[in-house]
């Protein structure tokens, strides 16, 4: 296979695995639902594709991830899209020229990742706007939805790995 | 590090985070903007079929919870519809047993059972029916009977579940009887002459008697059968019997007694059976 025919089919596969990950996440009764939460898979497949691609792929993979969490969530382009496309931009430059992409790297750099984007999140969705109870909201659902956010990006790493290391020109 | 910062790739990745910022301040609390909504257009397909495949999982539950489940329901509907049914008979009881619970605030002593017409003796012009409680529910013979507003009548055959009542239009009763406003005393007994215009007599009225249209007739419990102070009826004319030599009023009770459907008997009061003397 080309150089060429290699990179489209892994973008192929990041597509695919973007849109299971949005069908799995949003199709109702599919997932179980643990403490009150589900994991957002899309934010785990764009976490895992950025540690093996380039900035700019990884930015891509990152944005349109962010989109589909987005428009999962809130419904509108905003906090996924953005933190998203800047997590999976500087892991992007950082996985190429700073540090290995291993897997003791990746779980450090998932849990800053993850934690990053969720209290981000938590942030200027509850407590800038004041809502009430957004104390209840952050034990109740969101440290759910980070760890088993976390947890599940463990597998889309492997997965993610395995697209890199069969689709990818060798050097 | 400064080549990075010089180069394209973060030119790009400048350019993009700053159009994801603006598309997010200018979509955010807008309605059906464009880009919302082209990428619900894009995945409405995929999540009409995801959510259809998801809907004929029924929960995820297998034709046997769901069976299980639809005969659990069913005999809830059932017990639900008994316990609907039940509800009505207390409401339609409760709505008979208001109309005695004035009565009986007023008299603590009296205990009375609530009994419903069964039927009417179609033989009897004087309005004789039979009530739905008997013995079995500590009714007697001789008991008083009471409508709405009035003493209508008392109990003259009692068996276990059924018990006849005579009226006080009936020639077979007799009570003891007084004018409220003038202190004069009689028998209160039917007639066939009146019966059939719902009224009945106050009959053995001396010649120097006070009453007047317009009385209240009450019962004057002298005799222990009926309790004192039971309303009978209105005075709506005066007469005089030759045959009898005495003089009589015409009542009128303030029940339709033909018409009558809850009653209640009074089994017991306080003075029942005692013979007290005229005022």
């Amino acid at each position: 296979m080309s150089d060429r025919s290699n990179s489209f089919f892994r973008y192929l596969a990041y597509v695919i695995e973007i849109i299971v990950a949005f069908v799995l996440a949003t199709t109702p009764h599919l997932l179980p639902e643990l403490f009150g939460a589900k994991p957002v898979l899309t934010v785990c497949v764009a976490l895992t594709a950025a540690i093996f691609e380039r900035e700019i792929p990884a930015m891509i993979i990152g944005m349109v991830s962010g989109m589909m969490a987005d428009i999962a969530y809130t419904d509108s382009i905003g906090l996924f899209t953005i933190t998203l496309t800047i997590v999976c931009f500087i892991v992007g430059y950082a996985a190429n020229n700073l540090i290995m992409a291993t897997f003791p790297n990746f779980l450090l750099y998932a849990a800053i990742a993850v934690g990053a984007i969720f209290m981000l999140y938590y942030l200027i969705a509850f407590v800038i706007p004041g809502t009430d109870d957004n104390w209840t909201y952050f034990t109740n659902h969101l440290v759910s939805r980070m760890v088993q956010t976390y947890i599940c990006s463990i597998p889309f790493y492997f997965l993610n790995k395995f697209i890199y290391n069969s689709l990818t020109p060798e050097v | 590090m400064k080549e990075f910062f010089s180069s394209p790739k973060i030119k790009i990745f400048l350019s993009v985070l700053l159009v994801l910022i603006m598309l997010s301040v200018f979509t955010r609390n807008v309605d059906n903007n464009v880009v919302s909504t082209t990428l619900n257009t894009i995945t409405y397909g995929l999540s009409k079929v995801t959510a259809a495949a998801s809907q004929d999982q029924s929960d995820g539950k297998s034709y046997e919870e769901l069976k299980a489940e639809n005969e659990l329901l069913s005999e809830a509907n059932r017990e639900l519809r008994t316990r609907l049914i039940d509800y009505y008979s207390v409401k339609e009881e409760n709505t008979r047993l208001w109309k005695f619970y004035k009565l009986k605030k007023e008299h603590d002593d009296f205990t009375l059972i609530p009994a419903t017409a069964l039927r009417r003796d179609s033989n009897d012009e004087f309005g004789s029916f039979t009530i739905d409680k008997g013995t079995a529910s500590g009714i007697s013979t001789g008991d008083p009977v009471l409508a709405e507003n009035s003493l209508i009548g008392w109990i003259s055959e009692a068996d276990a579940y059924t018990a006849k009542v005579v009226t006080i239009l009936s020639p077979q009763t007799s009570v003891g009887a007084v004018d409220n406003a003038t202190g004069d005393t009689g028998i209160i007994t039917g007639s066939a002459k009146f019966a059939e215009d719902n009224r009945t007599m106050f009959t053995k009225l001396n010649s120097e008697h006070k009453v007047q249209e317009g009385d209240i007739i009450t019962s004057a419990g002298t005799a222990g059968i009926y309790p004192k102070g039971m309303v009978l009826g209105e005075v709506i004319e005066i007469g005089y019997d030759t045959y009898d030599t005495s003089y009589y009023a015409v009542i009128e009770p303030y029940d339709d007694i033909s018409k009558v459907v809850d009653v209640a008997v009074i089994t017991e009061y306080d003075g029942q059976g005692e013979i007290l003397k005229p005022d």
